[in-house]
């Protein structure tokens, strides 16, 4: 345990992650509405020691009750659509929308036009497009450290 | 018993496996897959939109015949109660089992979870934090790639098959390529096989050691989950330093291989996240609050693991020595063996040590393989082709089927039957009998794809 923690802590100091000059933070809620689970394990990575997104004050919350921001990953299929609304409408105000990746953003999508409504706009006001397929953990930390402003 | 299931029953019996089954052009097609590796295909034909069940001869046929009832409306003689699989809009009790006795009530989780996971429903019935059933809806994610696909050119299919599945493309679309060449009558050459084997191991790569760092956050060993989660970023990079892509999108083409790299700088970075993958294993293995919470915990028998059609490294903790990549002659591993566990108890342990012994072997794959740079090469013709292409590879999480129906070039139906699709029943199985709270531990050790499933 010791060790694994000695590394870690060796990785951060090696990786040399500038500190955030900024003392806000968002609390992220994410819904996968229909994708390939590419951006998902992007997003994870997102939170991994190369990037650290936690060093911004960005955290995973558990509800959308908690949440300031709706990360919406795949193009929405129609067994989606029901729970991502009631998901925003759980949200407390000022909320923001995000659609990650180029599913969402309706770019390349692949399906049955009788499963899918469509990218995340056609359903909900979208504040921040990540376009990439699927958008790599900079990308990602980067366009949320862009929405905090 | 009709003849479609007689053949089935003397197939079982002598020692093939059930390995998927579709419909398609007024047929039901059951595939079966013999210990040489052999996929031959039984068919039925439908009456009246009604064809025998085969569920009473092998359980794992269960979610193919549910699925091919919502999807294509086929219904099966002997199979009662089917109950909906991919359709949703259905009240509770039709696709639930029923639970009754003192004091069972229902825990409702799902499709969004609490942290970054795919969608998907799960209706646990317990008694106190005792699981006494899991229903696993799934489909959230149906996108109907199957269907889209009809009617495109062979090639233009491939991104059909990629889409399906993010952490298992190279899977998918080497099963793809493969069973489209069978239909062209094309062969991969040694050097194709040989790029495509190294394709499908630096994904089967990043895959386990995020799975390893996955059943660690089951747990909530945050050190354990950190050091695997950089060390999958390692191999990510890596990834993309080869191939262009972190995920390998595109590196697979139908009728050869596309990509080229220089294989030295490939070995060395590999080595040394072999060397640092060891060291995370070792400190795992000496951590006794995380080592005490594996053992014992969502047991699959063996007996159970052979009915119910488990695959993959999930089979495999559970004593079933078979891996798909012993036998597949179109890639490079000669001389693979199967590893199982030295403890093949079925749960949580056996199932984290075997992604760690897959590990090994996976570095072991790809030093071997990338003595020499890899280079652009094309398939090689071989016979005269044929309307039906049948092809299983072993994705991270088990065997994939993969068939391709084309008469005419074009797709007339995809059937892409994926490790995850075999293994989700398993999970249900695994966790009743066990604390609700051990259920996320449970479900990493097995760390399934939606996506891939639902398709």
């Amino acid at each position: 345990m010791l060790t694994l923690l000695k590394d870690l802590r060796r990785l951060r100091r090696h990786l040399d992650l500038p500190a955030p000059d900024r003392a806000r933070s968002l609390a992220v809620r994410h819904v996968d509405a229909g994708s390939c689970n590419g951006c998902e394990h992007e997003l994870t990575l997102a939170a991994s020691p190369h990037y650290d997104l936690a060093r911004f004050g960005f955290g995973v919350v558990a509800s959308p009750r908690h949440a300031d921001v709706l990360l919406v990953t795949g193009t929405v299929t129609t067994r989606m659509h029901a729970p991502l609304l009631a998901a925003y409408n759980a949200m407390p105000e000022p909320r923001r929308v995000v659609a990650l990746g180029d599913c969402a953003l309706g770019c390349g999508v692949l399906g049955l036009e009788s499963e899918l409504v469509g990218p995340v706009e056609d359903v909900l006001p979208v504040d921040l497009r990540v376009p990439g397929c699927p958008p790599t953990p900079d990308a990602i930390a980067a366009a949320l450290v862009e929405l905090v402003g | 018993m009709s003849d479609y299931r007689t053949r089935i029953a003397a197939a079982l019996e002598g020692g093939s496996r059930f390995a998927g089954l579709h419909v398609s052009g007024g047929s039901v097609h059951s595939a079966l897959v013999s210990p040489d590796g052999a996929i031959r295909l039984e068919s039925a034909t439908v009456v009246e939109g009604r064809v025998a069940s085969i569920v009473d001869l092998t359980p794992a046929a269960n979610w193919d015949e549910r699925e091919a009832h919502d999807v294509y409306g086929m219904r099966f003689d002997g199979h009662e109660p089917l109950r909906p699989l991919v359709d949703h809009d259905l009240d509770l009790r039709s696709w639930t089992v029923p639970v009754r006795g003192d004091d069972p009530y229902q825990v409702a989780v799902g499709p969004i979870h609490a942290g970054v996971i795919e969608s998907g429903h799960f209706r646990f019935h317990v008694v106190g934090d005792r699981i006494l059933q899991l229903d696993a809806r799934l489909f959230y994610k149906h996108r109907g790639l199957e269907r889209a696909v009809e009617g495109r050119t062979l090639a233009e299919g491939l991104p059909y098959a990629a889409r399906a599945c993010a952490a298992c493309v190279v899977t998918n679309t080497v099963a793809y390529a493969q069973a489209c060449e069978q239909i062209l009558g094309l062969r991969p050459t040694t050097e194709v096989a040989r790029a495509r084997t190294i394709l499908l191991e630096l994904e089967r790569l990043w895959n386990h050691l995020n799975d390893i760092g996955q059943i660690c956050a089951g747990v909530g060993l945050a050190a354990g989950n950190m050091r695997f989660a950089a060390l999958t970023e390692r191999a990510r990079r890596l990834n993309l330093e080869l191939t262009g892509h972190r995920f390998l999108f595109g590196s697979v083409e139908v009728g050869g291989n596309a990509v080229e790299f220089e294989s030295a700088a490939a070995r060395e970075e590999l080595a040394a996240i072999r060397a640092e993958s060891e060291s995370a294993w070792r400190e795992l293995l000496f951590n006794a609050s995380f080592s005490d919470r594996l053992p014992d915990v969502g047991v699959v028998s063996r007996d159970s693991a052979l009915a119910l059609g488990a695959v993959g490294p999930a089979a495999r903790a559970s004593g079933l020595v078979e891996d798909a990549r012993t036998t597949s002659n179109l890639l490079a591993y000669d001389g693979f063996t199967t590893i199982v566990p030295h403890r093949a108890a079925g749960d949580v342990q056996a199932r984290l040590e075997q992604r760690a012994l897959e590990v090994q072997q996976t570095f072991d794959v790809l030093a071997s393989l990338l003595a020499a740079p890899v280079v652009a090469a094309a398939c090689e013709p071989s016979g005269n082709g044929r309307t039906v292409g049948a092809i299983r590879v072993e994705s991270p999480r088990g065997a994939t089927l993969c068939i391709v129906e084309s008469s005419s070039r074009r797709v007339d139906r995809l059937r892409l039957r994926t490790g995850s699709y075999a293994n989700w029943p398993i999970v249900a199985h695994a966790a009743a009998g066990n604390l609700l709270p051990d259920f996320p531990l449970i479900n990493k050790s097995f760390e399934l794809c939606y996506a891939c499933a639902d398709r």
